[in-house]
């Protein structure tokens, strides 16, 4: 099984949105979605109404944004019967569309991003932990039994499908809840890092660990993990930022992207 | 109808103080029951002669006004977020399953914002094929397959729809003796407090409304939380009186008075 994630972190990418610049947010969203492999090739998106109804935005706005998409060469729109607006990505993430994307987000936003969410994922876990029964930890454990964490896209969702799976046995709907809202705004970026194989190997290893910390009750274990992870995660992404801004390439050259 | 749910086994006397509330716990349920009842008789007699179109506005004509106006027959508080049937999936044609579920208006939806209408469970839109192909492992609806019964889930958070924390009612459909899909209802333990409330103030002492393996849906003990699980090394068993609620897999316990 290679995909995990589950419907709710995906389907946050087409949650409302607020303030202002709304056509640029709904193609930076569906942008972020398409670069970092969470909508995939071939795949239609939802309907413009409903694109708007889903947004919480005009029509006209969703149509703007979706010229934007077009005009970066992430979709097309086919006429007629069966037709739509259509990823047309490749499956690997574009390397010059990540770097805009980099270039575009300052470090002060990244760390700022990074230490919320951390502080979400935290509470998660220690919650998790404490207030975890038996049952829910064996299901817990057989999920990530079936996590891939081979390739790039599947570990990817399935970091996401974990961190949401550590809120909801949070049994705190405000969690769960903000927990889906920030992983649709950072989740793709703070995860670029899974490309690398190392990485991927230390996060499916944490992970197996924040189980057992939760089976066990240890609340503090499961705090003190998850946040560890989200740190390696967080320097991954300031160290590519750096080398992005100075001319070089998003992977440092030890690692192969698979 | 009474449902044979399993109950918690009870290894100490129940309480007869806490009967009261035990009792308005399990009225509460079953006239949610009732209802899910007759969806589920009107929705099996439909199914052998129905197009999915029909079955879908059957299902709408019997979910959407209780969603608004709650169960107006059984004088019930708008107890429902979410409810409607879901088709077990032809395994010969290993199609996905057909959900015919609505959910009621929303505040701060993350995926939907703030709807002040009953609104579709849009089946093709939200949920990816991972989670439909193994939709039946989850407990609404692994239960009542397994056992032919009726089946309570949770309290829980809901993060397919709701985003809420919720018990979910589901109850097997049979077609000659097939289970051809589930009929369920999510109900929110927000407003199932606000219906048991007085109830619970009428006890001398703070109590919580707990599940099977003790998991507090509803609580006035301060240091007891919703989402919490009973025994905790804070909480010995031995500190509480419970009463069970008839037919339902809850518990009504309160802290022991200091002897």
């Amino acid at each position: 099984m290679e995909a995990q994630l589950r419907p709710g972190a995906r389907e946050a990418i087409f949650a409302q949105l607020i303030e202002a610049g709304r056509a640029e947010q709904v193609a930076r969203r569906l942008t972020d979605a398409i670069i970092l492999g969470v909508l995939t090739s071939g795949e239609r998106l939802p309907s413009e109404q409903e694109l708007a109804r889903r947004f919480g935005v005009a029509l006209i706005t969703v149509r703007e944004g979706l010229v934007i998409l077009r005009e970066s060469g992430l979709v097309e729109t086919r006429r007629g019967r069966g037709g739509g607006s259509f990823v047309i990505q490749a499956d690997a993430p574009d390397e010059t569309l990540l770097h805009t994307r980099l270039r575009g987000v300052t470090h002060v936003e990244l760390s700022d991003l990074a230490v919320y969410f951390a502080t979400i994922m935290e509470g998660c876990a220690e919650r998790a932990a404490l207030r975890a029964a038996p049952d829910d930890a064996d299901r817990l454990s057989e999920w990530l039994a079936l996590a891939d964490w081979d390739r790039d896209a599947g570990a990817r969702a399935n970091a996401g499908g974990f961190y949401l799976e550590l809120a909801v046995l949070s049994q705190s709907a405000r969690l769960v809840r903000e927990q889906v809202r920030l992983q649709a705004e950072f989740g793709p970026l703070l995860l670029l890092g899974l490309a690398d194989p190392s990485v991927r190997a230390r996060v499916a290893a944490c992970n197996t660990d924040v189980v057992a910390a939760v089976r066990a009750g240890d609340g503090p274990l499961a705090r003190t993990l998850v946040a560890g992870q989200v740190r390696e995660l967080a320097e991954w992404l300031h160290a590519a930022k750096t080398r992005i801004e100075r001319g070089g390439t998003l992977h440092a050259a030890s690692a192969v992207s698979a | 109808m009474r449902h044979p749910l399993s109950v918690p086994d009870l290894s100490v006397a129940a309480s007869v103080a806490l009967a009261p509330v035990a009792t308005a716990v399990s009225a509460a349920v079953a006239d949610v029951f009732t209802v899910l009842d007759d969806w589920r008789d009107r929705v099996a007699a439909a199914v052998p002669v129905a197009t999915t179109a029909e079955l879908d506005a059957l299902v709408e004509s019997l979910v959407v006004p209780t969603l608004v106006g709650g169960v107006a027959a059984h004088d019930t508080p708008m107890l429902l977020i979410g409810a409607g049937f879901i088709a077990a999936a032809d395994d010969r044609q290993a199609s996905p399953a057909h959900f015919a579920w609505w959910l009621g208006p929303l505040a701060g939806n993350p995926l939907l914002g703030t709807t002040l209408a009953p609104t579709r469970l849009d089946l093709a839109a939200r949920v990816h094929t991972e989670y439909l192909r193994d939709f039946r492992g989850l407990e609404w609806y692994r239960v009542p397959e397994a056992t032919g019964r009726a089946h309570v889930t949770g309290p829980y958070v809901d993060h397919l729809c709701t985003f809420d924390f919720i018990v979910t009612l589901t109850l097997p459909v049979l077609v000659d003796g097939r289970m051809v899909g589930v009929i369920g209802a999510d109900v929110s333990v927000t407003r199932l407090e606000q219906s048991l409330l007085p109830a619970l103030l009428g006890l001398d002492a703070p109590a919580a409304l707990v599940n099977a393996i003790g998991r507090v849906v509803i609580s006035t003990e301060a240091t007891l939380a919703a989402g919490d699980i009973v025994p905790n090394p804070g909480h010995p068993l031995a500190a509480y009186d419970r009463a069970p609620c008839a037919g339902f897999p809850f518990d009504v316990i309160a802290r022991r008075p200091l002897e």
